[in-house]
């Protein structure tokens, strides 16, 4: 990738133009009549294109065609159907800079986390397209004689997807991947504040469900506000699983209504992530670890680290050293676009207001500043959504450390005695997404990620909260709300459990030796 | 336009920024996870236990907000096109 970037042949090349539309079945789109949502960049706040969103009309015609298509898509082996996968892990290949370019100007993070972001789409699709040949079920001994007893996994239905602007296309594809390659279908609401990305992303797909005949209705995009995608999706019997990455409160809407009429749900909300550094730490990898956990994505992933729990032998001089690299990090704030630069913009205006009062709140309960905090003005900081990340000293019991910020402030909390305590503070909020350790010491190790450890569904060892990688389950336990996409066995969630007795005698016995003769 | 019980969380926030500062102090917090939440303002007053007359008086509050910043920026545009006149004179 040159240095500068050109947003505009980027569009180009990805096939968007000034207004598009925010309704697809696959190759087709709809001409839709609803409200036009415009999407202004982060980074210099200028306009970059519209998307015309969905009416409940094409709500609707979406979900039909969704429903007919389902039918010939579950009939399609798993491998066949991978193979789409496997050729859309290479379109993703082939235009891995361009949508990570246009990640970036959108969402506002860093074109190699654009990029990378993009690479986990392929990442997925590739294992995915392994494991196609690998979904099994179990045979199972009978207790009646010349029986056979089975478990196996049918495909489920439409499986809803709604994503977050941090993660603008990444999480779509987590889910996608695996539920195409399960026999559903997938409807997805991404986020309105990230549309082109989504309308972008269902373009570079396109040839490939062309050129496989892949039937109208398996991979739909409907962008729509809350009043057309809202609780008349999450209500909607036909939406057999609906898949949620977002906020707590959001999510538990969503559990809410799908609850009530017994669907399925995978939430995959907000965490409160702590770094755990012991005295036995290698306090430089734990340094750069937690730095890079902190400010990566200017504070804005569900991963990023919000505390880190310190013992008190060591608290002075990690504080010392990390407002030392975030001095140096003040250097690299700006365009991220510009690959000089490690952190870009907040994504807009009200993420810099979450930002300033949680930093006048830590303050009003006792905290203190120690580093940053400051909204960045003047040339190439017009948009006021650029700031100084911060670090403050907090306790672990005050409100607004308790809640998740979704902005660049990390709080230091000083623990004393053995890693039970620094445990105990950990897992003492009501998220529990991801957690970490540094120690070189085994016992401390080893009790981290035990019964008696962490509480989080991720508890790393000598390495940051933020950064996971497909192969392993993610999602977290709590106020996280205990979903989990990706992973080795993620599949199943995509697939319905069925379970078949076969009676290849001529009799008919029944289980638990009950006997129910007429004669 | 007026702010209205049943206006979207989303379309509060994107029309009227300042809205989610004052639900905020009131304990509405209207963005979460950097998305604004679901649902209505009422949806969002009555889940932190506001009664009817309470959410009307939130309301009234929030358009009178709004009304005194249109007339803040209706005397500033006065102000800008009186001076772009005397320019025009002047030339």
């Amino acid at each position: 990738m040159s240095k500068t970037i050109n947003i505009q042949e980027v569009l180009t090349r990805l096939g968007l133009t000034e207004v598009n539309s925010g309704v697809s079945t696959g190759t087709q789109w709809f001409d839709t009549e609803g409200k036009l949502n415009p999407s202004y960049s982060p980074v210099d706040g200028s306009l970059i294109a519209s998307v015309k969103t969905a009416t409940l009309d094409d709500y609707e015609k979406v979900i039909t065609t969704a429903q007919s298509a389902f039918k010939e898509w579950k009939m399609t082996p798993a491998p066949i159907r991978a193979e789409v996968i496997r050729q859309i892990g290479n379109a993703l290949r082939e235009a891995k800079d361009d949508l990570g370019a246009l990640v970036s100007y959108e969402m506002g993070k860093i074109f190699v986390e654009g990029a990378g972001e993009v690479q986990e789409m392929i990442d997925i699709c590739d294992f995915a397209a392994g494991q196609a040949r690998t979904m099994n079920g179990f045979n199972l001994q009978s207790e009646r004689p010349m029986h056979r007893l089975m478990e196996q996994y049918q495909p489920l239905g439409i499986v809803g997807i709604i994503s977050s602007f941090n993660f603008p296309v990444a999480v779509w594809m987590w889910n996608a991947a695996l539920a195409i390659t399960a026999g559903d279908v997938v409807l997805w609401k991404p986020s309105s504040k990230t549309p082109l990305t989504a309308v972008a992303s269902h373009k570079i797909i396109e040839k490939v469900l062309r050129d496989n005949n892949v039937p109208e209705g398996v991979f739909n995009l409907v962008i729509g506000r809350s009043s057309v995608m809202g609780d008349n999706f999450l209500d909607d019997k036909r939406v057999p699983l609906i898949s949620m990455t977002g906020s707590t409160a959001i999510g538990k809407r969503v559990g809410e209504h799908v609850g009530k009429r017994l669907g399925k749900t995978i939430l995959e909300l907000g965490g409160n992530n702590a770094v755990i550094v012991t005295p036995k730490a290698n306090i430089n990898m734990a340094l750069m670890s937690t730095v890079f956990g902190t400010v990566g994505t200017a504070g804005q992933r569900c991963t990023s680290t919000r505390r880190i729990i310190l013992h008190e032998d060591i608290y002075d001089d990690f504080k010392e050293k990390m407002v030392n690299a975030y001095k140096k990090l003040k250097s690299k704030i700006g365009s991220p676009i510009n690959p000089d630069n490690l952190i870009g913009p907040l994504h807009d205006i009200h993420a810099v207001n979450q930002f300033k009062y949680a930093i006048e709140q830590v303050q009003k309960e006792g905290g203190k500043i120690v580093y940053g905090g400051e909204v960045l003005e003047g040339k190439g900081f017009e948009t006021g959504t650029y700031v100084v990340p911060c670090i403050a000293e907090a306790k672990n019991e005050f409100e607004i450390v308790q809640e998740e910020t979704f902005a660049p402030i990390v709080y230091l909390i000083k623990y004393s005695g053995d890693v039970e305590n620094a445990i105990a503070i950990n897992n003492d909020v009501p998220q529990g997404l991801s957690s970490a350790i540094f120690t070189q010491d085994m016992q401390e190790a080893e009790k981290f990620y035990s019964a008696m450890g962490s509480d989080c569904g991720i508890a790393n060892v000598n390495a940051g909260t933020s950064g996971a990688e497909i192969g392993g389950a993610f999602g977290g336990e709590k106020e996280t709300g205990g979903g989990r996409e990706s992973g080795s066995d993620a599949w199943k969630v995509y697939m319905r459990r069925q379970t078949t007795t076969v009676n290849y005698s001529s009799d008919l016995p029944l289980a638990q030796g009950i006997k129910f003769d007429l004669d | 336009m007026k702010i209205e019980k049943d206006i979207l969380i989303e379309d509060l926030v994107d029309d009227f920024p300042f809205a989610e500062e004052y639900l905020r102090v009131k304990g509405i917090k209207c963005i979460r996870c950097g998305e604004p939440i679901w649902g209505t303002l009422e949806d969002a007053c009555k889940e932190k236990g506001f009664t009817d007359d309470a959410i009307n008086d939130i309301i009234v509050e929030l358009n009178e907000i709004n009304q005194n910043k249109n007339n803040h920026n209706e005397q500033n545009n006065q102000h800008t096109r009186s001076i772009d006149t005397t320019r025009l004179d002047r030339s």
